[in-house]
């Protein structure tokens, strides 16, 4: 970080990973959780623990049949989701085009 | 301190919050502190069978550091005013930093 | 909680000790990380969510059966604990007849529940054989699953610390 970091809060100034989360504000976003979890949803809000609000969420959970035991996905809705950052495995920004 | 701002602008509404071992309970949001612990009344574990101790209590004080989701009702969120906040925060961080 | 007037304690509402301070003296249902469930009257906490409980007892449930352990006094470290919960009159939860017709009327609300039989009170043999046989199910269940996984691409993190 430079000593003449005066202007460090304009808004497109990517100088630590979690100011591309910051681009990534009011946009779609992919996270990876542990425990075989991916979701897809609006970014609406982040702290430095990754502590997460989206919108619109769609949530993918690998899950394994009673029966057969074969592995499966099943996908999960949700209006407005806080994600606490501890599960949090990455957060990927909306593909650039 | 973003998210428990948040949190506390929730109170009274009505979520879900899903725990790590897959366990769901519904109800009021009561109380939050600054671990995000929450506290939450007139409760209701969503898949009572295979949680029957949850049936006889009240309400709960649910660790922050057990939660995965807390599931919220979309219409009580102002998600701009959401972003704002976000971009301050990080704001007011970043400038921390710098400050070294 | 009845005299916590916002205006008067204004930094005080919104912290750990204000949550649980409800629950002091009360009978309580607490979950722990590795499953346990321990009944107990709660005498002490900090904003760790240490607690101290007396007359505890650990309440064992598998499917629809259940025993009880006699405890004492018990500390809690806070990080081990998921959930606190007040018991809404122990009649129903220790009563066993009484809480019979609490899942029943349970059942009559929502037909789907029709496998929520009462819990039965068994011996203290027979409850860790039943636990014993759930705990070697789910460790089978989990190493096929994350076989499967590891197949299709994942890295699995061996911790299974969220048992309860």
């Amino acid at each position: 970080m430079a000593d003449t970091g005066a202007d460090q809060l304009d808004d497109t100034i990517v100088s630590e990973p979690l100011d591309l989360v910051r681009l990534s504000l009011n946009e779609r976003v992919f996270v990876k959780l542990k425990g075989d979890r991916e979701i897809r949803g609006r970014l609406h809000a982040y702290d430095s623990h990754c502590n997460l609000v989206l919108s619109d969420v769609e949530e993918t959970v690998y899950i394994m049949d009673d029966e057969d035991e074969d592995l499966k996905t099943i996908q999960k809705q949700s209006e407005m989701l806080f994600v606490r950052g501890d599960a949090v495995v990455l957060i990927s920004p909306p593909t650039q085009s | 301190m973003l998210f428990f701002s948040f949190f506390k602008t929730l109170i009274d509404e009505q979520v879900i919050v899903e725990l790590k071992n897959d366990m769901s309970v519904r109800g009021t949001l009561k109380s939050v502190d600054q671990f995000l612990n929450i506290k939450l009344d007139d409760v209701s574990v969503v898949d009572e069978v295979k949680y029957p101790h949850l049936s006889a209590v009240k309400n709960v004080f649910i660790r922050g550091s057990v939660v995965r989701y807390v599931h919220l009702p979309g219409a009580v969120v102002d998600t701009a005013l959401l972003e704002d906040a976000t971009r301050k925060e990080a704001a007011s961080q970043a400038s921390k930093m710098g400050g070294r | 909680m009845e005299n916590t007037d916002p205006s008067l304690l204004p930094s005080i509402i919104f912290t750990t000790a204000a949550q649980l301070v409800d629950c002091v003296d009360k009978k309580l249902l607490v979950v722990l990380r590795d499953g346990r469930k321990l009944i107990g009257i709660l005498r002490s906490f900090d904003q760790y969510a240490n607690l101290v409980l007396q007359e505890t007892i650990e309440r064992i449930i598998v499917e629809s059966m259940y025993s009880d352990i006699q405890r004492g006094v018990y500390i809690v470290r806070g990080e081990n604990v998921v959930l606190v919960g007040e018991i809404v009159s122990f009649t129903l939860f220790f009563g066993s007849v009484a809480f019979d017709l609490l899942l029943t009327y349970l059942n009559l609300k929502d037909p789907e529940k029709e496998n929520s039989i009462p819990l039965r009170e068994v011996s203290l043999d027979e409850i860790y054989a039943a636990q014993q046989d759930e705990i070697d199910n789910r460790r089978r269940r989990e190493l096929t699953k994350n076989s499967k996984l590891i197949d299709i691409g994942f890295s699995i993190d061996t911790q299974q610390e969220d048992m309860y």
